[in-house]
């Protein structure tokens, strides 16, 4: 589904970058996890993956097209959902409203379907008495699994979540992980998620290690 | 229109604020459509002067030429018992009636002056004047053979002379002089001349010619009237009273005055329809007159109205703009505020795919609900204000036009002074340029504030362009935002 080819990508001096030569290549269905101490790059590479940024050097493909064809917009209105560890919610909005106004940006097949929204937030454990409040009344975890919904009723193949249990104690990490789990295997998404928590890595289908500005892949 | 939604979540989200920015605009819109209201205030005072301030133009004979006449003939004459005189031409009603026909005249009067001696009754003497001698108020003095003791002003109608279009001589009982008092021996006396010798409306009254046969004419009183104070105060020594000032028909005073003056006058005045037309009239009257006369003209009144609501307009007009500028960056700085406040939300936005316009766009609807409400607010407010402002503005600047006009001398109507033999061309009583009147006509300009269709459309579309140059200031910040230096730390 997304490959990238001979990927590089350097701040100031081309001399040291953070990755090159970055051939990696993610498929429907399944889970991956980005492992990496910090510095090291990996929440640049999700900011590539997800059309926040451009690469330096390299192609980015998305079913064998291009992301500088399809356009860095349109990629991150039609293609990918992220999922942010600070949750990034419209902090005036409802959980509920949250979902429409998404839903209405990104085009779904779904958008206006109050009900869709309201059965995704209650799939993800938001009860119906939280669905109209204020997001900025509702716990940590509960904020994430709104964000997490927000992916949900999106139709984008590709689910990037940057360090989406860093605010999360263990109850919820784990309530998460197995949302994203679903969200790959249920629904058959790409989901690729940067952390830097081994446990949560291991739940993953599959694990890469970014060091010595090369990708690994765990056994 | 996702955005519409948005923006309106915003506002009603964040009602404190949303309130704040209404307070901010609603004061920059008040003062707008202050300005605005007394700008049209000014431009409809200055059509309202136009039509009720009224300008005139004066024919009547041609000082200048006649005194190079007289001159021309002095240094031929080398003799001094054969000095010449100053001879003005009366003016032939004729004439007048040519420059009548004109399309901006809409009146006029004939003005024709002389005196005669008491016969029947006792003239009004006052102990500081010095009674008896003759000329008019403002003139010098006629003829010293044939002064007389009793003023006869000659004219088409008192109303429309000065001192009573202006109140300064108010008729108190009977009627004034009209035009159908043509040919008729009908006068209008003063209130104490006529308490002084009993005479009521409908009593007659003789009086002496004071030159050639020096016969006697048999008036009839057809109104009373009372001079105001400020006439007897400016009467000079050389007048006699003010109260013994006879109001005529102009064929009276021409009988009066002799048989050669028949179908003469000292002096027409045309009423003009349209001040600001005064200049292309009186060019059109000078062609159809022989250089004898002379066509003088008086808009006094109507310049200094002008004058006054033209600087308040510009006043008015700094304001509106000056308020516009300040309002826009006022607006821009707080939209530039609450951009950087909201900046996550729009690197959300953006990363959701969101086009960068979109979101300009609801940043634009968002102020567009406070300016909508804000209009409202100005709308009530505007009108206080713009009252306020107007009515100190008037005060300032009418003050400011009466000291630059008394400072520069604008003329006051002096008139013609009086001509030799018995002609009597006595000085004008004051044009509408006399200070009395400017100070009149200066108190009646008051500036009518009040809120139309119009000028809520205008304030609309100054709140519009307020709303949308701010929000392009601002929107440098969400064009240039890059969502990952925002969302990706």
């Amino acid at each position: 589904m997304l490959r990238t080819e001979d990927l590089g990508y350097w701040y100031q001096d081309k001399d040291h970058p953070l990755f090159q030569k970055v051939n990696l290549e993610f498929e429907e269905g399944q889970s991956y996890a980005i492992l990496g101490h910090s510095g090291t790059g990996k929440t640049t590479f999700l900011s590539l993956i997800a059309g926040l940024d451009k690469p330096r050097e390299g192609e980015i493909l998305l079913n064998d097209r291009p992301l500088s064809k399809i356009g860095l917009t349109n990629f991150r209105r039609h293609d990918v959902a992220i999922v942010f560890q600070a949750y990034n919610l419209f902090t005036y909005m409802s959980p509920l409203n949250n979902l429409l106004t998404a839903m209405a940006i990104t085009g779904a097949q779904h958008a206006g379907d109050k009900g869709y929204a309201q059965r995704i937030l209650n799939d993800l454990g938001i009860s119906d008495d939280l669905i109209l409040r204020n997001v900025q009344h509702l716990s940590g975890g509960q904020q994430q699994r709104v964000a997490i919904a927000r992916t949900i009723c999106c139709d984008a193949r590709l689910v990037v979540a940057d360090e989406p249990t860093g605010n999360l104690d263990e109850d919820n990490t784990q309530a998460v992980i197995a949302q994203f789990q679903r969200i790959a295997h249920e629904q058959k998404k790409c989901v690729i998620i940067v952390t830097h928590e081994p446990d949560v890595a291991a739940q993953c289908d599959h694990q890469y290690r970014l060091e010595n500005k090369q990708f690994v892949q765990l056994a | 229109m996702n955005f519409f939604k948005r923006a309106w979540l915003n506002v009603w989200a964040k009602k404190g604020r949303s309130v704040l920015l209404i307070l901010v605009s609603s004061a920059i819109l008040m003062f707008v459509l202050a300005g605005l209201l007394i700008r049209s205030a000014a431009v409809k005072a200055t059509q309202t002067a136009k039509t009720n301030a009224g300008a005139t133009i004066t024919l009547s004979a041609n000082r200048q030429a006649a005194f190079k006449k007289m001159q021309s003939s002095s240094s031929s004459s080398t003799s001094k018992s054969s000095r010449p005189k100053l001879t003005l031409t009366p003016v032939k009603l004729s004439d007048a009636q040519k420059i009548a026909k004109l399309s901006n005249i809409k009146s006029y009067n004939v003005t024709s002056s002389t005196t005669a001696n008491a016969k029947s009754y006792d003239t009004v003497s006052t102990s500081t004047g010095m009674g008896g001698n003759s000329g008019g108020p403002g003139g010098m003095k006629s003829g010293s053979s044939s002064s007389g003791d009793t003023q006869i002003d000659g004219v088409t109608a008192t109303s429309l002379t000065t001192a009573f279009s202006d109140s300064q001589s108010k008729i108190t009982k009977g009627r004034g002089i009209k035009a159908s008092d043509k040919g008729t021996n009908n006068v209008v006396i003063e209130k104490e001349l006529a308490s002084q010798n009993n005479l009521t409306v409908g009593d007659t009254m003789t009086v002496k010619e004071t030159t050639g046969s020096k016969s006697t004419i048999k008036v009839k009183v057809v109104g009373i009237y009372k001079a105001s104070s400020t006439s007897s105060a400016s009467a000079g020594p050389m007048s006699t009273d003010p109260s013994n000032t006879i109001y005529a028909s102009y064929t009276l005073a021409n009988t009066i005055k002799g048989s050669k003056y028949a179908d003469t006058a000292d002096s027409v005045t045309f009423n003009v329809n349209n001040p600001a037309k005064v200049s292309a009239t009186k060019k059109a009257g000078n062609q159809l007159i022989s250089s004898k006369y002379a066509l003088s003209t008086d808009d006094a009144t109507y310049q200094s109205v002008k004058s006054s609501m033209d600087n308040v307009a510009s006043f008015a007009n700094k304001i509106v703009w000056l308020v516009a500028i300040a309002g826009t960056i006022i607006l821009a700085l707080i939209v530039i505020l609450m951009v950087r406040e909201r900046r996550f939300e729009i690197g959300v936005l953006l990363s959701l795919g969101e086009a960068r316009w979109k979101i300009v766009a609801q940043f634009f609807t968002e102020m567009l609900m406070v300016i909508v409400i804000a209009l409202a607010i100005a709308g009530v407010g505007g009108k206080f204000v713009g009252n306020q402002l107007g009515s100190q503005l008037v005060a300032q600047s009418t003050t400011t036009t009466q000291t630059t006009s008394s400072s520069t001398g604008q003329p006051s109507g002096g008139g013609q002074p009086g001509g030799s033999g018995n002609s009597g061309m006595r000085g004008g009583a004051g044009g509408p340029g006399s200070a009395t009147t400017q100070a009149a006509a200066a108190k009646k300009t008051e500036l009518d504030v009040s809120v139309s269709a119009v000028d809520l459309a205008e304030l609309g579309g100054f709140g519009l362009a307020i709303t949308f140059l701010s929000i392009m200031i601002a929107s440098g910040g969400i064009l240039r935002l890059e969502p990952k230096k925002v969302l990706i730390s």
